[in-house]
């Protein structure tokens, strides 16, 4: 256990009376009793001491590690790999690192490489796998001809270098320059560098997408992320996001509303994704506290802002300015603290740091939007790309804080569907980025993407929804109860229930304030004539 | 004049135990409504609220348990006697210095209206705050387990609320007609030491 005994209090007296009076009524509800606090802070070194001991073999006595390999030839390293971890690159293939592809209730299409389509760089199948997979867990994804079957093609060292030195380019090769043989014998197991090479720079740039994840993180004081700093627990992403056969535990477009997974068998390897898979479903002292747990996310009051970093986040992005030209040229403006706020590439842009979060009721589902749905224009102009899921009538719903992104994005408008413009490439090859001309991107991006497109586009608001759960504050942090328990709190805007604080109509307490007046009047009018009468 | 024991010395404790809780109960609760008492921070006043709430509710068997054993419940039972006249006295007669009609006693310290009001403030405003105090607290079991709706919750707080404030009221009320004895203090003074001076020739005979 991470928790020392503790003393009882008179408040825990005053508990385990009320708790009496609760045992008949909690029907059903598996009511923890109060559970010590959490003081386990863990220790980076204790945690990678323990892992390091754990280690069986030194690739650098490896033979087939010595290399030579040819500058850039990173196929050459995984064949060196595979002969001891023979199954590995057929594990990976399983995985939607390598297929970029996902199923979601038991429909296809959910991921880059197929219909997924966002408000950052929209999507990916009109042309710009090249340059988007610098990201993929493969080498050579350039189009559609790629062979998802080659072993060889299967990146060991984005994952496994320890050195971070390793770095991808176009179409995910290595860069040429990097020594690959020094890299080879230094593997290891993925520590957040190697995630963060990948899912850091979201939406093309460090900090643009999430917002709870960024380069902040590697060398995060402990009041930017608990859990990662080293001066904190100093945990690794793969400590909670673990893996079984490369599989790793992970949202894949369904993220588990703060949801405990149990093992269904002894030894089953499952995710510490939810907090309560290490922190219980009752770690306060306080009873209120952890009741809030039925209805609201730890990563709620836990998560005060995000984006707490150096870096600022990308919060608008506006499609539908870009374009502009400066003498012909494309050009960039910046505000005083140099956050791009407009781009030709990429139109009008907000960033932020240190933002506040908006909530949503959230029952671990976003109905996401691909580009082969259609859809209709809300009466207020702005299209959810993927409406999360829940009510206060859900059992399974709680409070979520999210990261909504603005923006506007070009849509068929015959069709009403989305469409995946061809934006990454150079001058002549009718990329927008080269020739600026929405007209030819989408229709070459629709033709490249083999979606029908009726010729005729517009721009459309669009907004997204990103759940946060990084950055944990120390509890310190923690929001105060009146942050929501106010009336212009934080919530002031979540419907469904009667919140403590919030919800008191003016008519309750006109009505309650008037009783007392009147008695006040009547005893103030009553003193007074005796008061007279006395003196008289 | 006459001195005698009016109120025993359980019935302070409890008097003195209950004022005191409700008052903080009172500011406690206001201050978790946000009516803009600023005394406790909303986390502690919540909590002290809640265990003010148990010790309030047990300070209530204690004193059912008195009442029941004493017969002193019998004091509250409503009469119709004299009542008339102590709306008459405090209408009209107190402002004449008219002698107060009912003559206390050890076993009928209460006139007819206070039999009344405090009748209604044990049956009646207490039992009503410590039962939607409890629905409150227990509200997200009950409704996970009795299937109630969402809004149930703000019909159990406007309750609480109105009686909070018919609390308020009652203190209001209450303190004021302690006033009302021989001297302004008389009353309060029994209350704190037990006894009172009697001064017979002041009242009517109730028999
Ligand atoms: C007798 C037992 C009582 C119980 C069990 C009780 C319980 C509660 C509970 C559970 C709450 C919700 C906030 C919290 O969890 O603390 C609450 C709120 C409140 N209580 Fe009480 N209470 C009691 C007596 C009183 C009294 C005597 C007063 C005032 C004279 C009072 C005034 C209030 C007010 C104004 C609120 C805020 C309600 C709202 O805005 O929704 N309570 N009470």
């Amino acid at each position: 256990m991470l928790h020392p005994p503790r003393k009882p209090s008179l408040r825990r007296v005053f508990q385990a009376l009320a708790g009496l009076l609760v045992l008949p009524l909690a029907l059903g509800r598996a009511q923890q009793p109060v559970e010590p606090p959490h003081r386990g802070h863990g220790s980076y070194t204790d945690l990678h001491t323990a892992k390091n001991r754990r280690l069986t073999a030194d690739h650098s006595k490896f033979k087939i590690l010595q290399g030579p390999f040819k500058d850039g030839d990173g196929p050459a390293v995984t064949r060196a790999c595979l002969t001891c971890h023979t199954k590995a690159a057929e594990q990976v293939m399983a995985t939607s690192h390598w297929t970029w592809n996902v199923a979601k209730d038991g429909k296809d299409g959910f991921g880059k490489s197929t219909h997924l389509v966002n408000n950052y760089c929209i999507a990916i199948i009109g042309g710009n796998t090249e340059s988007c997979a610098r990201c993929h867990a493969g080498y050579g994804f350039k189009d559609k001809t790629f062979d998802f079957t080659r072993q060889e093609n299967v990146d060991c060292l984005v994952c496994h270098d320890t050195t971070g030195d390793y770095e991808k380019e176009k179409a995910g090769f290595p860069n040429p320059g990097i020594p690959l043989a020094e890299l080879a014998q230094k593997v290891g197991a993925p520590t957040n560098r190697n995630c963060g090479a990948c899912h850091f720079f979201g939406g093309g740039g460090d900090a643009t997408k999430h917002g709870d994840l960024d380069n902040s993180i590697l060398k995060a004081p402990r009041t930017l992320d608990v859990h990662m700093s080293k001066q904190g627990a100093g945990m690794d992403c793969v400590d909670c996001h673990t893996s079984d056969a490369h599989k790793i535990a992970g949202p894949n477009y369904v993220i588990p509303a703060d949801r405990r997974e149990e093992p269904k068998y002894p030894g089953e390897s499952v995710s510490r994704m939810s907090c309560a898979s290490c922190h219980t479903d009752s770690p306060h002292q306080s009873y209120i506290l952890n009741r809030h747990y039925q209805k609201v996310a730890c990563q709620t009051c836990h998560i005060p802002a995000f984006a707490r970093g150096d870096l600022p986040t990308n919060l608008s992005w506006d499609w539908a300015t870009a374009g502009r030209l400066k003498d012909g040229k494309a050009y960039k403006e910046k505000d005083a603290k140099g956050y791009e706020t407009y781009a030709t590439k990429h139109g009008e842009m907000v960033w932020q740091r240190d933002v506040k979060p908006a909530y949503v009721w959230y029952n671990g589902n976003l109905k996401f939007l691909r580009l082969t749905d259609s859809f209709a224009i809300p009466a207020d102009g702005k299209v959810v790309l993927n409406p999360p899921e829940g009510s206060y009538a859900d059992p399974n719903a709680k409070i979520w804080p999210f990261k909504f992104h603005e923006g506007t994005q070009p849509y068929d408008t015959v069709l009403n569907k989305f469409v995946a413009p061809y934006t990454a490439g150079p001058k002549g090859s009718g990329a927008y980025w080269g020739d600026w001309n929405w007209d030819v991107a989408i229709k070459m991006g629709m033709e490249t993407a083999e979606l029908p497109y009726s010729g005729k586009y517009g721009f459309v608001k669009t907004s997204m929804l990103w759940p946060i759960t990084h950055m944990v504050a120390p509890k310190e942090q923690a929001l105060a109860c009146t942050e929501c328990h106010s009336q212009k709190g934080r919530l002031a805007n979540i419907p469904g229930f009667y919140l403590l604080g919030r919800d008191r109509g003016t008519g309750v307490d006109a009505l309650g304030l008037g009783m007392v007046l009147l008695t006040i009047l009547g005893v103030g009018v009553h003193g007074l004539i005796r008061y007279l009468h006395v003196r008289h | 004049m006459r001195r005698i024991v009016l109120y025993e010395t359980f019935e302070r404790i409890w008097h003195w135990a209950q004022a005191l809780l409700i008052i903080v109960l009172m500011l406690t609760g206001f201050e978790i409504r946000g009516l803009g008492i600023h005394l406790f921070g909303f986390q502690r006043a919540v909590s002290l609220h809640n265990v003010l709430a148990v010790a309030l509710m047990t300070l209530i068997v204690f004193a059912v348990f008195w009442h029941i054993t004493t017969g002193e419940w019998r004091q509250y039972i409503p009469t119709r006697k004299f009542l008339r006249e102590m709306i008459g006295f405090y209408l009209t007669g107190i402002f004449k210095g008219v002698p107060h009609p009912v003559k206390k006693h050890r076993m009928a310290k209460l006139n007819p209206l206070q039999r009344l009001a405090y009748l209604g403030f044990k049956v009646l405003i207490i039992p009503v705050q410590a039962t939607t105090g409890a629905l409150y607290y227990f509200y997200p079991n009950l409704q996970h387990a009795l299937g109630w709706s969402p809004s149930s919750l703000w019909f159990i707080a406007v309750i609480h609320v109105l009686g909070a404030f018919g609390l308020v009221a009652f203190l209001v009320g209450h303190v004021y007609l302690t006033t009302t004895g021989h001297t302004p203090l008389t009353n309060i003074k029994a209350m704190i030491t037990g006894w009172e001076d009697i001064h017979d020739d002041e009242y009517f005979d109730e028999a």
